[in-house]
């Protein structure tokens, strides 16, 4: 078993001179033998622990594979089981808050602050505690054109969310900034919202400030 | 298969085992080398990539340190760089090892050497330039990954060519796991090519394939490499047997046939059926097996000889690895679970737990195996204890510092993320003292990759001591450094 | 386990088990998904991207992009996606039907942005936002990449994708030269029109959330 001397001179040890296999043998002499394996019995824990693994992952297979259907995500579905996707109902002022964490921060801000020069702030602001009919127009539509709001001058374009966020979403989060931030004006009702939404019908592209401040 | 007698020693005549050593020299120097260059670029682009995560102006002028390129080229050069080609040096001359016969047709080794560091090259300039195929570990571009698959192939034949010339005809377990890695590694990484880059799967098939192939690479690949280095060393440098060889098998078979289903375990939640997350799920549940029998395996081996740490670098490197392969796999059953995953998932524990694997087990028994192998190649000793020691308090503190600090803050980010009413930019800013930990801890291990570094150097600058040499052990009373084989 | 052979077998037979169990599987099983065809509307879904959109996609693997930002909306009840607005229905398989390349991510080290393009559907946002992030978005971990803008000399007319800054953050950067504008790139303009595409707006039978029925009985 152990390795005859090989024809390359270089791995011949008798090539080597005394002092050079002096030193491989010093290195090698205080290893200790190359390792082996014992053969002590598997202790009975484990295998009570495998048992319980294996017992786990077929129950746990079994009940969350949803039939190995491709089309089932999620797995709590059984096969043969009836499911219907319903509607989560929630309560205004946590929707409110949601819509406007979800679309309006990135530019009015978590504050209401907005961002100085860029993007007008809601908090004190007179047009959003002003009346319902200009804002509920600005957020169906969008704005654009210099406006004044707090005595700071903006001139930016808002984006539309008439066609992204519903009726009772709108009212929501319009009643969310007309109550947050120290801002105390009325809320608003998904009726009013409709009721601008059917009278602005019509229109193709933002509103101007000037033409807002036209309605009363 | 076990003989019922007890084993005899197998103990070469000391002429067999410096011809087996000699004939490595060549290539597993050439890896080892290779290695160590990779780590310090590895490191220093890990280093930019965790400032530039807390600190985002941090050379932000520059496109091609862009964070989402230097992020992948640091993972590449830490994953294919310093790991792979550690792995390689270790598993080449473990095989001749406990083959007991020289290491046959080095040249080809060499040369497969020279194709994987030139592929690797070519790779992270790519995904520096803006050619990364934005696939995750599979980052580098189609014009590189040939010459790897041209060097693990030759890689690949030369295993199955030394493993039939062996000269001992009992297969140590090392063997078995070495032998595992060696011939799963082209495979998963040639599908994972095919199916992923060259000829990509449609739709999340692809997505699913590349998982499969990230969880494969660690457990088929670098556990292996990892074990097999923990089952050698262990044992040699304490002189008693491995526990059971029934515990070595099992836990062997268990790894293979379980580990390589956990890939769905990156896509919980995501756009795959329900099915096959929860066979990813059971999957890992089934991991406990492997992962208990090879602790309670390497344990009852150092039960009694623990003393031996406070001496030998190599024991104490692959110890502290062993016991992080326990913990980060079990971590990584517990992640599996859909409710610990709803909080874990998309945050920085995944990351604390991708280095708890590839660092705080991969390379520290990587480091412990280079501490022993190296004076057996060149014939000469560390000539710095005191540098071992700041190696391997960098690397442990480091190392643990990271991944403990990014747990911590990745499940803050996880719990906070799933509370719709937390604005997404306050989630943000409370990761960052966690992410600002972790640069100190990349800080700590560059230091001690320096101190490793600079041995290693000075080791090789160094003459040849004529006569007998003392190993080099961390420093302690002198009555207590006979008896250990280092 | 000394035979060479039948060690090499049982390796093989490991690594095959799960590669057929779980990719062959898979492949046969929803790689051949099509698009659904809804009734009411009459048409296929999902739509495919426009031309710059594709171009975009590059952009954004390039760059990296999906190393902090994830595409996937995990359903309601898991996780807080569609409370946050990142999606209203949970992404399945048919959605990356015709996606080259899948750019699901793995970190939310930003948010999701499989529906970006519904939530943000300003170009202006985007620009700016890319440019420097702290003009959108204080206190943001995100880099800037100014080096996808050019700042150069107006001839003729000014560009209609200009960038407008704030006068006082203009004045700081010396981005306030009489005659100079800071305009886009191609490469920002075709990751903003990817961005702005981003959008999973039919909801796929398979995608609807799944209630339990009732208990039949007392509880």
């Amino acid at each position: 078993m152990p390795a005859e001397s090989s024809p390359n001179p270089r791995l011949d040890p008798a090539g080597a001179s005394d002092e050079q296999i002096q030193e491989v043998h010093a290195i090698l002499r205080r290893e200790k033998p190359e390792p082996t394996e014992g053969y002590s019995p598997l202790p009975l824990l484990l295998l009570g622990l495998m048992s319980a693994c294996i017992l786990f992952s077929a129950i746990y297979l079994g009940r969350y594979s949803g039939g190995f259907d491709p089309l089932v995500y999620d797995e709590h579905v059984l096969p043969g089981m009836q499911g219907a996707a319903a509607p989560v109902v929630l309560d205004p002022a946590t929707l409110g808050k949601r819509v406007f964490t979800t679309n309006c921060i990135v530019c009015h801000q978590t504050t209401g602050l907005g961002l100085p020069g860029i993007y007008p702030p809601l908090a004190g602001s007179e047009w959003a505690q002003g009346p319902e009919d200009r804002i509920i127009r600005i957020v169906l539509d969008g704005l654009s054109g210099p406006i004044t709001v707090k005595g700071g001058q903006f001139n930016n374009a808002m984006p539309t969310f008439g066609a992204m966020l519903k009726d009772e979403q709108i009212a929501d989060v319009l009643t969310y900034v007309r109550s947050e931030w120290g801002n105390k004006a009325p809320p608003v009702s998904p009726d009013k919202v409709k009721e601008i939404r059917a009278a602005v019908a019509d229109r193709t592209g933002p509103w101007s400030p000037a033409e807002l401040l036209k309605i009363p | 298969m076990a003989p019922v007698s007890s084993p005899t020693i197998a103990r070469p005549p000391p002429a067999a085992a410096s011809a087996v050593d000699a004939s490595t020299r060549w290539p597993v120097l050439l890896f080892l080398l290779s290695s160590l260059g990779w780590l310090l670029v590895a490191t220093v682009l890990a280093l930019i990539t965790s400032l530039k995560a807390h600190t985002p102006e941090f050379l932000a002028g520059a496109a091609w340190l862009t964070y989402g390129r230097v992020s992948a080229a640091s993972l590449n050069a830490l994953v294919y760089g310093w790991s792979t080609n550690a792995g390689l040096a270790v598993a080449f001359w473990l095989m001749a090892r406990l083959s007991r016969a020289p290491l046959r047709f080095g040249g080809v080794l060499v040369i497969a050497g020279g194709f994987w560091n030139l592929g690797l090259t070519l790779g992270l300039i790519g995904i520096l330039a803006g050619d990364s195929t934005a696939a995750p570990w599979l980052e580098m571009p189609a014009y590189a990954t040939p010459l790897l698959f041209v060097a693990y192939a030759m890689v690949g034949v030369w295993a199955v060519v030394t493993f039939r010339y062996r000269r001992l005809a009992q297969v140590y377990v090392s063997q078995w796991y070495l032998l595992a890695a060696l011939f799963c590694f082209p495979w998963i990484y040639s599908i994972a090519q095919v199916m992923v880059v060259f000829d990509p799967a449609r739709g999340t098939v692809q997505s699913l394939v590349n998982w499969w192939y990230v969880n494969n690479l660690v457990t088929l690949w670098f556990m292996p490499l990892g074990l097999a280095a923990a089952y050698y060393f262990i044992p040699k440098v304490l002189g008693k047997p491995i526990h059971s060889y029934y515990l070595s098998a099992l836990g062997f078979w268990s790894l293979l046939i379980f580990g390589s289903w956990t890939g769905p375990n990156h896509l919980i939640g995501g756009p795959v059926p329900a099915w096959v997350i929860s066979a990813g799920v059971a999957a890992s549940m089934m991991m406990l097996i492997p992962v208990v029998v090879t602790a309670v395996n390497l344990h009852l081996t150092m039960v009694g000889s623990f003393h031996a740490l406070r001496l030998s670098p190599t024991l104490r490197f692959v110890v502290f690895g062993g016991v992080n392969f326990t913990l980060v796999c079990l971590v990584g059953t517990a992640m599996s679970m859909r409710s610990v995953s709803e909080i874990t998932h998309f945050t920085h524990f995944t990351e604390a737990h991708a280095l708890q694997g590839m660092y705080g087990f991969f390379a520290m028994v990587m480091f412990g195996a280079f501490y022993y192998l190296l004076p057996r190649l060149l014939l000469k000793e560390w000539p710095s204890a005191v540098l071992i020691r700041v190696h391997f308090w960098a690397a442990a503190l480091g190392s643990t510092l990271y991944w403990v600090a990014l747990s911590i803050g990745g499940w803050i980010q996880g719990q906070e993320m799933n509370v719709a009413t937390v604005p997404f930019l306050e989630v943000v800013q409370h990761t960052m003292p966690w992410l600002f930990a972790g640069s100190v801890a990349w800080i700590i291990l560059a230091i001690g990759h320096l101190a490793f570094v600079i041995n290693v150097l000075w080791m090789l600058a160094a003459p040849r001591p004529a006569g007998a040499t003392v190993p080099t052990l961390f420093p302690n009373p002198p009555a207590m450094q006979g008896g250990l084989g280092r | 386990m000394n035979r060479g052979p039948l060690l090499f077998l049982g390796i093989l037979a490991a690594v095959a088990f799960s590669w057929v169990g779980l990719v062959l599987t898979s492949v046969i099983q929803y790689g051949a998904l099509t698009p659904y065809y809804d009734p009411a509307e009459g048409k296929l879904y999902p739509d495919k991207p426009p031309g710059q959109a594709g171009q975009g996609r590059l952009v954004y693997e390039d760059l990296g992009c999906a190393a902090c930002h994830t595409q996937q909306v995990r359903r309601p009840g898991f996780g807080a996606d569609e409370e946050r607005g990142w999606g209203t229905r949970q992404s399945v398989a048919r959605d990356y039907l015709y996606e080259p390349r899948v750019l699901l991510g793995s970190l939310r080290t930003g948010p999701d942005l499989r529906n970006i393009g519904a939530r943000q559907t300003s170009a202006e946002w985007h620009y700016l936002h890319l440019y420097d992030p702290q003009l959108t978005s204080p206190t943001s971990i995100m880099p800037p990449f100014r080096f996808l803008f050019e700042y150069r000399k107006v001839v003729g007319q000014p560009s209609p994708l200009a960038l407008k800054l704030p006068a006082d953050y203009a004045r700081r950067h010396g981005l306030d030269r009489p005659g100079y504008e800071l305009v886009p790139t191609p490469r920002v303009e075709a990751l903003v029109a990817y961005l702005l595409a981003l959008n999973d707006p039919y909801t796929f039978p398979e995608a609807r959330p799944y209630v339990a029925p009732a208990k039949k009985g007392g509880a």
